[in-house]
């Protein structure tokens, strides 16, 4: 290519990369090369002094393409990007060999080391001289958002969002709010009613203007990109399908907030859950203790009652996760039965007590003071549940090795509670094709970082919040769905949104109309003009992947930034004899 | 076979002390930090874990309890407040009313009232036959010799009586300790001559209480103050039983002093009273952790103890300075603390005496069985120590 200025910089990485890789070596090597005009070593590459070098060389000798040899572009590309952004020179016209994490960290031999150094910069050399000059480009944002899920996730969102002024779509599958929180009697630790938490919700939420609640209703289809979605809300109303009400709504964002259900307990045959009476579900007893009587199938107050925790949760048989919040769940259930009944004896037969909020531990340790009898069982080695002969004072035993004090040992019981897990709920891979993200091997909604961007996902516009994502507790669903609303609002308030020049175009004078690429997409971003004949890729939904790309039988389809000649370039560079 | 936990048998054990063990989440800290435990012995946290589950029957047969000298480093260290040494300390009491095959240990240690009215009715009844055999046979001016009022001749008649009924409660006891032990909390077997081969414990631990000195934290305190003393309370006591027992005649006879008894009864005084004022007084001020709580048993055997002390001190001191009648007088109120004293040694705290050493003692034989055959003491592994 010709006119080509180019810059090298070769950087130490304090002595990550240095200790093995001879950088010095590298920039003799590459100073030779045609089009190279300088080629620098620094220790921080990095660092303001590494990248105002950058500016300023750009600036001094007119350099038109940089490769920086350094870390991965996943950590630094960005901050590489912006160096050549601010000396004027356009943004896509720099490369980066990654000569750390797939040279100097993986190799033990300077001479073999610095060998691949040069040929990942020599290639990245070969690359960036076919750069091109690419303008990202922005796109309307429709300030209505889309809440899937009426439950305490996808309530305060949608009140967030609304409370700002904007119109929300809250659709909820149920004839009423509330999800899981209406099942509830009392929170732990601190004891507030759960009644309480909602009621207030749900008054707001009823009488609010800017939210347009549906009941009995789901989303069945989802188009378009971020900040120009169109959904499709259908009313099922226990209705024959054909008469089935839809209703399509404009909106910019969807928050999906569908929540969990909760684990099957008769799938674990020790627990003999549905052939025991008196065996039930955390949930079960929430609905006793709501009718205001903790009594046995007989009518009976229990005199012992059995907590097994993590049913369902932390084997290799069912779910590997903890489920976060049995714990302090049974923990209440103690307090509340105690209460109820104080003379009443309650086991609490665990594998780890996991008090890792906010009041937890000073709530487990009430809980031991009020004499509740703590019982560790073996992560694989479940207690078994069996009827007590009638001449014991109790309905049931439960058999098991008890961890601490390494006895076999029988614990008597009249009414046992199974501390179910949460699970992704079976309707969750449906919500997911539509709304296009994807999910983990347990079913959950995958966060596009799971440490940085924990409520959006993959796909742009939309978000995830509450036990849907993983188990989680009351405080950490709020804050995760007022972070989804946050992000949602400061799009609104931009009013556009940046979207990466990183995509793929159509050539419409090769595409033949096949329609292969359509169904490739992963990420729903083809579709098909019916006049024309021809597809089109909307370029705010394509995320570069390049699938469609090799998929092409016409080649019609170019993948801005990633096209065949770049990419040959780089290959051939890789395999160029180095003589050192 | 599995063992039925007994969720009730924590509300039974906080009548003898164990007050906060259902606090205890089973770090381990107590074990890492006392000085006693081992692989073979697990505790604190292993006896407060078979506590809190209610496992009684399996309670009953170990030795751990008396293996712990109650230093209180565990108790410090507790990062729940769960008291490990205090609930060392109660289930020794539980331990003690577990060996008494009556049951009035059981009621002593569940009911002050209980125990203060036995002995205050065994210290009346003491005192009406003193004084009428006082009065029916003697006179009240005369302490030895002719017309005592209580002659040596009886009062040695008399305490080998009482002691005769002591040491069968507590052979029976020590008996019974030694089949729950040996007997039903050992599944493996013993060869007898370890029984003689171990016998140099018994002795051994009786008169040097050497672990108790082991126990860091009491090196803390000056001169191993615990322990020396505790050795000297304990060395004047079984000198003054053996001088009342087998010398009470030269004892009581007067009014010069006999140097080659008395000399014994002195030095036994010195032991008893540094002893019993060392203990009182740090049961009131509660400065070392052990002391912070007392057993209403606990203060009916100091407070007892001393009384004894203080009275022998006076008819002794009142016999050599003519003062007879005063001397009689607190002789008659010695013995009536003496009796209910002695006989209550078998249901109460005193019985350590017997039992510390003889744990001792089990506990070597065991250990010493369980090296020959290299068998493991539980069939579950316990990841905690």
């Amino acid at each position: 290519m010709k006119n080509c200025r180019i810059g090298v910089y070769i950087c130490m990485c304090g002595t990550n990369i240095a200790k093995i890789v001879d950088v010095e070596a590298v920039a003799n090597f590459v100073s030779g090369l045609p089009n190279v005009v300088l080629a620098r070593t620094y220790k921080y590459m990095c660092s303001n002094p590494g990248q105002e070098m950058i500016t300023q060389d750009i600036k001094e000798n007119q350099l038109n393409r940089v490769v920086v040899a350094a870390c991965s572009p996943n950590m630094h590309e960005h901050t590489f990007r912006n160096a050549l952004r601010s000396a004027g020179l356009n943004q896509y016209l720099f490369e980066m060999a990654n000569i750390r994490e797939q040279c100097s960290w993986v190799h033990k031999n300077t001479k073999e080391a610095t060998e691949k150094a040069m040929a990942l910069v020599y290639a990245a050399i070969c690359r960036v001289e076919l750069h091109e000059e690419l303008e990202s480009m922005s796109v309307n944002m429709c300030p209505n958002t889309l809440v899937v899920g009426g439950g305490i996730a996808g309530m305060t969102a949608a009140l967030e969002l609304a409370d700002a002024g904007n119109s929300v779509h809250l659709v909820e599958k149920n004839n009423h709010l509330g999800g899981n929180l209406a099942r509830v009697d009392l929170t732990a630790p601190y004891l507030y009613s759960a009644r309480d938490l909602l009621t207030e919700r749900l008054t707001r939420i009823m009488n609010h203007k800017q939210v347009h609640v549906y009941l009995e209703s789901k989303v069945t289809d989802l188009t378009g990109y971020i900040g120009n979605f169109k959904a499709t809300i259908q009313l099922l109303n226990g209705k024959p399908a054909k008469e089935k009400k839809s209703v399509e709504v404009e909106i910019g964002n969807v928050v999906v907030c569908t929540g969990f259900k909760e684990f099957d307990a008769s799938r674990i045959v020790h627990y003999g859950y549905g052939k025991l009476p008196n065996v039930i579900t955390s949930f079960e007893l929430e609905k006793m203790i709501r009718a205001g009587r903790i009594e046995t199938k007989e009518g009976k107050i229990p005199g012992y009652v059995a907590i097994i925790h993590c049913v369902g949760s932390r084997s290799q048989e069912f779910h590997t996760y903890c489920s976060r919040v049995c714990c302090m769940t049974a923990l209440k259930y103690a307090s509340e039965i105690k209460s109820a009944n104080p003379t009443c004896y309650i086991s609490d037969i665990y594998i780890d007590m996991h008090a890792f909020g906010k009041g937890h531990e000073d709530f487990y340790r009430q809980s031991s003071e009020a004499k509740t009898l703590f019982l560790m069982y073996e992560k694989d080695d479940r207690p078994v549940i069996h009827k007590a002969s009638p001449k014991d004072d109790c309905e049931m035993l439960i058999e098991v090795n008890e961890k601490l004090s390494g006895e076999p040992i029988e614990i008597p019981a009249d009414l046992v509670i199974l501390m179910v897990g949460m699970e992704a709920r079976e309707d969750s891979h449906e919500i997911a094709r539509i709304v296009n993200i994807s999910q983990d091997k347990d079913g959950w909604f995958i966060e596009s970082h799971p440490k940085l961007e924990p409520v959006a996902t993959t796909t742009d516009g939309i978000f995830i919040a509450g036990t849907c994502v993983a188990p989680k507790d009351i405080p950490d669903s709020v804050a995760q769905a007022r972070a989804a609303a946050a992000r949602i609002l400061a799009r609104i308030a931009k009013g556009k949104i940046e979207v990466d020049a990183l995509y793929s175009e159509v050539n419409e004078e090769m595409c033949s109309g096949c329609r292969f690429c359509n169904q490739l997409c992963p990420f729903s971003a083809i579709e098909f003009n019916e006049e024309k004949k021809q597809s089109y890729i909307i370029s705010a939904l394509c995320k570069g992947c390049g699938v469609c790309v090799a998929a092409c039988p016409s080649s019609a389809i170019k993948g801005r930034h990633f096209t065949d000649h770049q990419i040959l370039a780089q290959v051939d560079g890789l395999f160029c004899e180095i003589g050192m | 076979m599995a063992i039925r936990v007994n969720p009730k048998f924590i509300d039974v054990l906080d009548r003898f002390g164990a007050e906060d063990v259902q606090l205890c989440y089973q770090c381990g800290d107590c074990s890492t930090i006392c000085p006693h435990a081992d692989d073979v012995y697990k505790f604190p946290r292993k006896s407060m874990r078979l506590l809190q589950m209610g496992l009684s029957q399996k309670i009953e047969t170990t030795l751990e309890p008396w293996l712990c000298y109650y230093c209180g480093q565990c108790s410090e260290q507790c990062p729940r407040e769960a008291d490990p040494g205090e609930t060392m300390m109660s289930l020794r009491r539980w331990l003690i009313s577990r060996y008494d095959f009556t049951g009035i240990a059981r009621q002593f240690f569940k009911s002050r009232l209980i125990e203060v009215l036995a002995v205050l009715i065994i210290a009346l009844l003491t005192g009406i036959f003193l004084l009428y055999y006082g009065f029916s046979g003697g006179s009240i001016h005369i302490y030895d010799g002719e017309g005592a009022f209580l002659s040596s001749t009886f009062i040695h008649k008399f305490n080998l009586t009482v002691g005769a009924i002591l040491a069968v409660f507590l052979v029976i006891n020590a008996i019974r300790m030694w089949y729950l032990v040996m007997i039903k909390g050992t599944q493996f077997a013993v060869p007898w001559w370890l029984y003689l081969k171990e016998l140099y414990q018994l002795p051994w631990h009786f008169f040097t209480q050497k672990r108790y000195s082991e126990c860091e934290k009491k090196r803390e305190h000056p001169f191993f103050m615990p322990w020396f003393i505790h050795l000297g309370l304990m060395l004047g006591y079984v000198t003054m039983l053996v001088l009342v027992m087998v010398f009470i005649e030269q004892l009581q006879s007067g009014p010069e002093i006999k140097w080659s008894v008395h000399i014994f009864g002195y030095l036994a005084t010195i032991g008893l009273i540094t002893g019993t004022i060392y203990f009182i007084r740090n049961r009131l001020k509660k400065n070392y952790v052990q002391y912070k709580k007392s057993h209403s048993t606990d203060w009916v055997f100091v407070i007892l103890l001393f009384i004894i002390v203080l009275t022998g001190i006076a008819q002794h001191v009142f016999h050599r300075t003519g003062l007879f009648e005063w001397a009689n007088i607190t002789y008659v109120i010695h013995l009536m603390c003496v009796v209910p004293w002695l006989l209550r040694v078998p249901f109460s705290k005193w019985a350590h005496l017997i039992y510390r050493p003889l744990a001792m003692y089990l506990a070597a034989i065991r250990r010493a069985a369980l090296a020959l055959q290299e068998v493991v003491l539980d069939s579950y592994p316990v990841f905690i120590k």
